[in-house]
C-alpha cells in the first residue's frame, strides 16, 4: 500500500514551551490522555495550557472539575498564569463542575453527564480533573474499566482530544486498565533533592508519534508549566557537516599552534589554574569572533556582565558596544535551584536569538557550582548533550575549566569532561629562574595536526601575548618544576 | 464593613432587569430570587452544589450584619435561598417602589456580597464574564472596588 492512503494525525500544540518538542511535534488529534503524577506536580496547570492553547469558540474545550481542588480556587489559582486568558470563558473554555454527581451517583451518571455536555457543546478538548477521585468512590453498576472504555470511545468519536488528570504512585503503573486504553501517558514527578526541588516529566508512552523518551526537566513559572527536553529541541535540526574553515583567537602565534585556528564546530576546552588567563584568552576569542562579524554568547558564572565586560576594556576589547547591536551577549547564570537543562536552555534560546557562531562558557566550575546539588549527578550528561547538540549546528563552543596545579601530574581537567572536547589547549605555572611563569601547550586537536611546542606567555595590558619561540633550554616543563638543559 | 456601592448597584442593575424581565405583578422578593436562582445555576455549573452553597451561606452571613431581618433567610444544602418572602410579609411593601422596601434591601445586600465574594476569588474578568452568561443583556461594568481583600 503506498503511504498516500495513510491517516494523517494531526498535531496540536501542546502550549507548553519545549514540550512540542518533547511528544514528537505535538499532541495527536483525538487522543485519550493521562495526566499522572503525585499532589502538587503540575498537572492541572499543564492541562490548563492545553486547553487555553486550542480551546476557541468553534472548537470549545470542556474542563470537567470533578472531587478534589474546589472549582473556584483552581480557577483562582489558575488565572494567575499569563497563558489563562479570562476572555475565553465561557464560549471557549467552559467549566463543568460533576461533583455533586460523583457524589450521589455512580460512573455510569458520570458517563451521561459528561456525554450529554460533549454532545450539547461539541468540543475539541475536554478535560477530566480529577479524574482520580472519581475512581476512588466505591462503584457499583458500571466497572471502572468499563467506564474508561466507555468513555474513551465516546470522546474519540466525538473528535475530542482528551485528558485525564489523576493522582497515581509509580507502583500503579502496572497492571491499571486505565493505563492500557489511554493512548497518552504523561507522568510528572517532584522529588526534593537536599534543599532543591527536582520536577521531570515522562512520557511513558504516546501512540502514533515519536516522542523523546527519557525524563526531561521541567519548571512552573508564572507562565506555566515550561518543559525543557533532552535533545534541547534540536533533534529536528539539519547538522551542519563540519567545513575546514579556522576560527582565530585573535592571538596569531596560538593561531599557528592550532594549525590556522579552532576548527569551526570544535569544541575546545582551556585548562588552567587559578590566574594562568583562561578567561583572558576566551575573551579575546569572543571579542576576535565579533571583530570578523561572528555573533557571540558568554556565559558566566562567577562575575556579573558589567564585571566581564570591564575586565575586557581593561584588555583593550569593546564587549559593550557589540551587546547593544545584539551581535554579543553576556550571560550571567545563577541559577541555584534551576536545572542543568534550565540552564542551557537559556544558553541555547541566547544562541538562536542572535545567531550565535562563539560560545564561550566560563566556566565549567561555576557552571556546576552554580546549580543546585540534585542536578549535579546530570551536569555531565547534560554537558555532552549539550555541547553536541550546538557543535552539530556549526556552533564553536569554548570552555575553561580550573585545575588543581601540581608538580607530579599534569591533568587535562579535574571534571573528566576531556572527552567532551574535540581540542584542549592546557596553560600553566613553571618556575624558572626564580619566576613563576607561564606556559600554554596544544594538548590535542581531534581535527589534525598542531604543534607540539610548549610556548611562554605573558598576561598584558593586551591579553594574552605569546613570547618568543618554544622552550627549548629547558626539560620537564610540564612537571611545572623544570630543569635548565645544561 | 458595609458593601460597597458599585457592588449594590451592581445587584440593583441585575434586579432591576430582572423585574422588567418579569411580570409587573409580582412580589420584590421574586424578582431577587430569580435574580438569585440564575446566579445559583450560573455559578453551580462551575462551583458545584457545594461550592456554590458555601458562597452563598458566607454571602448571606455577611449580608445579615447589614441587614439583621436576613436572620430569617436560610440557605439549604442544595444552594437555594428560602425565607426571603417573610422578610417581604413581616414588613410593609409598597408595590409602587418595590426597590426600597426591605426585603429588596436584604437581597440586594445578599446579591452584592454574593458578587463582592465572586470578585474576591475570581477578579473582576471572570466574575463579569460568569454574569453576562447568565444575563447577556444587562449592561455590567466595572464593579472591582473589593478586588483582593477579605470580606
Amino acid at each position: 500500500m503506498s503511504t498516500q492512503g495513510k491517516v494523517k494525525i494531526n498535531k496540536l500544540p501542546t502550549g507548553v514551551p519545549g514540550l512540542d518538542e518533547i511528544v514528537g511535534g505535538g499532541l495527536p488529534e483525538f487522543s485519550f490522555n493521562i495526566i499522572a503524577g503525585a499532589p502538587g506536580s503540575g498537572k492541572t496547570t499543564l492541562a490548563h495550557q492545553f486547553v487555553f492553547a486550542n480551546a476557541s469558540s468553534e472548537h470549545p474545550a470542556l474542563y470537567f472539575t470533578v472531587l478534589g481542588e474546589s472549582a473556584i480556587k483552581m480557577l483562582r489559582y489558575q488565572q494567575q498564569y499569563t497563558f489563562f486568558d479570562p476572555a475565553k470563558l465561557p464560549d471557549s473554555v467552559r467549566f463543568i463542575n460533576l461533583s455533586q454527581i460523583v457524589l450521589e451517583k455512580d460512573l455510569g451518571a458520570v458517563l451521561e453527564e459528561i456525554t450529554k455536555e460533549v454532545e450539547k457543546a461539541n468540543p475539541a478538548v475536554v478535560v477530566v480533573d480529577s479524574f482520580r477521585t472519581m475512581v476512588r468512590k466505591p462503584q457499583s453498576d458500571m466497572d471502572l474499566q468499563s467506564f474508561i472504555q466507555r468513555l474513551a470511545l465516546f470522546l474519540a468519536s466525538w473528535q475530542a482530544t482528551t485528558f485525564l488528570i489523576g493522582e497515581y504512585a509509580e507502583e500503579e503503573l502496572r497492571d491499571n486498565p486505565i493505563f492500557t486504553v489511554a493512548d497518552g501517558l504523561f507522568w510528572l514527578r517532584q522529588t526534593a533533592e537536599r534543599n532543591s526541588i527536582v520536577r521531570k516529566l515522562q512520557i511513558i508512552k504516546l501512540r502514533g508519534q515519536d516522542s523523546v523518551p527519557g525524563l526531561h526537566t521541567f519548571r512552573i513559572t508564572e507562565a506555566g508549566v515550561q518543559a525543557f527536553s533532552r535533545t534541547f529541541g534540536l533533534t529536528a535540526r539539519k547538522r551542519n557537516p563540519p567545513g575546514d574553515r579556522r576560527l582565530s583567537f585573535g592571538v596569531p602565534e596560538l593561531d599557528t599552534m592550532l594549525d590556522g585556528g579552532v576548527p569551526e564546530g570544535d569544541s575546545v576546552l582551556i585548562a588552567g589554574s587559578s590566574g594562568t588567563g583562561k578567561s583572558v584568552l576566551a575573551t579575546q576569542f569572543i571579542a576576535e569572533g565579533i571583530r570578523l562579524g561572528e555573533p557571540g554568547i558568554v556565559a558566566v558564572f562567577e562575575e556579573r556582565p558589567e564585571a566581564y565586560a570591564q575586565r575586557a576594556t581593561s584588555l583593550g576589547l569593546d564587549l559593550e558596544s557589540p551587546q547593544n547591536d545584539g551581535k554579543l551577549a553576556i550571560l550571567y547564570l545563577r541559577p541555584l535551584d534551576l536545572s542543568v537543562d534550565e540552564t542551557m536552555q537559556s544558553i541555547l534560546d541566547a544562541v538562536q536569538m542572535i545567531g550565535a557562531k562563539r560560545l564561550v562558557i566560563d566556566s565549567l566550575a561555576g557552571f556546576e557550582m552554580a546549580l543546585s546539588p540534585g542536578f549535579r549527578a546530570d551536569f555531565r550528561e547534560s554537558l555532552y548533550r549539550m555541547i553536541f547538540a550546538l557543535t552539530g549546528i556549526g556552533v564553536t563552543i569554548l570552555s575553561t575549566v580550573e585545575v588543581d596545579e601540581s608538580f607530579t601530574e599534569f591533568p587535562f581537567s579535574t571534571y573528566s569532561i576531556s572527552f567532551l572536547c574535540d581540542d584542549i589547549l592546557r596553560l600553566r605555572y613553571v618556575s624558572i629562574d626564580g619566576q613563576l611563569r607561564k606556559i600554554m601547550v596544544v594538548i590535542k586537536m581531534r581535527g589534525g595536526n598542531h604543534a607540539k611546542d610548549i610556548r611562554e606567555y605573558e598576561i598584558t595590558s593586551k591579553g594574552v601575548i605569546i613570547l618568543g619561540n618554544r622552550l627549548t633550554e629547558y626539560q620537564g616543563l610540564i612537571s611545572g618544576i623544570p630543569v635548565h638543559s645544561d | 464593613m458595609t458593601t460597597p456601592t458599585e457592588l449594590r448597584d451592581l445587584a440593583q442593575r441585575l434586579l432591576t432587569y430582572e423585574a422588567h424581565a418579569g411580570m409587573t405583578s409580582e412580589s420584590v422578593a421574586s424578582a431577587i430570587l430569580r435574580v438569585y436562582e440564575k446566579l445559583r445555576h450560573g455559578l453551580g455549573e462551575v462551583a458545584g452544589t457545594a461550592g456554590f452553597q458555601s458562597l452563598a451561606s458566607r454571602a448571606l452571613a455577611l449580608a445579615r450584619t447589614e441587614v439583621p431581618g436576613l436572620g430569617v433567610a436560610r440557605i439549604a444544602a442544595d444552594g437555594s435561598l428560602h425565607g426571603l418572602g417573610e422578610i417581604e410579609h413581616q414588613m410593609h411593601t409598597d408595590k409602587d417602589r418595590p426597590d426600597e422596601s426591605p426585603a429588596c434591601d436584604g437581597g440586594i445586600i445578599l446579591i452584592a456580597r454574593l458578587l463582592s465574594l465572586l470578585l474576591l476569588f475570581l477578579g473582576e474578568a471572570l466574575t463579569l464574564s460568569l454574569l453576562r452568561v447568565t444575563w447577556p443583556g444587562a449592561a455590567l461594568d466595572d464593579c472591582s472596588s473589593e478586588n483582593g481583600r477579605k470580606a
